[in-house]
């Protein structure tokens, strides 16, 4: 991910999995945001508090996973509403995927 | 580019006329990113389904481009969109427009990446090859207004 600025940096992620359904008969499926070298790190951010509604917090801590670790795990959904959120991450020019739950 | 003033429902950028004539180039170079290219593969071949779920997400995809590509043009040819402004410009922007606005120079940055064969990292030298120059310049150029309007959206708004 492209450094802008060094603001992000100064971040103390911690996970937050609060909003993730818990699986019961289907496992659902997975959101999975993948690190590039184009897209600035405020951008991502930014996609992710307007695509999720997230907090500025929560999105800087997926943005800082998918810059560090090279892919975050965003949310597990059912297919309809994976597909949505992929959609409009891809709308962005995110490299979101879809991924079966386990 | 600077913002002017934010009143809730809509932004005003003070642009210089280079910025302007900038900005139209880079929106009039919309979309750039190939409709097929692999990032925007959401699932691996072997995904149960998989096919069908490509197709979906394939054509709502290309829809929602064509949409936008007609939406920014519809805007940059609206009078109140861009205005005279002192030696410069106003560039008026609703909040749906924000994120038009944003889309499209993203796609037009990652467009120009793709067509430099998507380094990693990011060439630090402007290319011989005026082909790949313009190419890395319009990436740069698009970084930078994208830059500029997320960072001047998050700053509290000048007083008058």
């Amino acid at each position: 991910m492209s450094h802008a600025t060094d603001t992000t940096e100064k971040v103390q992620p911690t996970p937050d999995v609060s909003d993730r359904p818990a699986p019961e008969t289907d496992p659902g499926w997975l959101v999975v945001c993948w690190n590039d070298p184009v897209n600035y790190m405020d951008y991502v951010t930014h996609v992710f508090q307007r695509v999720f509604g997230w907090p500025r917090h929560k999105a800087e801590y997926h943005m800082l996973q998918v810059h560090h670790q090279g892919r975050s795990v965003l949310t597990r959904e059912t297919l309809e509403k994976a597909e949505h959120y992929v959609h409009q991450l891809q709308s962005y020019n995110l490299h979101a995927t879809l991924e079966r739950a386990e | 580019m600077k913002l002017l003033e934010a009143d809730g429902d809509r932004f005003s950028f003070y642009l210089t006329p280079t910025e302007r004539a900038v900005l139209a180039e880079l929106l009039e170079a919309y979309p750039c990113v190939p409709p097929a290219h692999a990032r925007h593969r959401a699932l691996t071949p072997e995904t149960p389904d998989g096919t069908s779920i490509q197709q979906l997400l394939d054509e709502a995809l290309a829809e929602q481009r064509q949409a936008t590509r007609r939406q920014i043009r519809q805007w940059m040819r609206q009078p109140d969109t861009l205005q005279r402004h002192g030696h410069g410009w106003k560039l008026q922007l609703r909040p749906g427009e924000v994120e038009m606005l944003l889309q499209v120079l993203n796609d037009v940055r990652v467009g120009s990446w793709i067509a430099l064969g998507s380094p990693d990292p990011l060439p630090q030298e402007l290319p011989r090859d005026p082909e790949r120059a313009h190419a890395l310049a319009t990436m740069e150029l698009a970084g930078w207004f994208e830059m500029s309007l997320l960072q001047q959206l998050h700053e509290p708004p000048p007083q008058a």
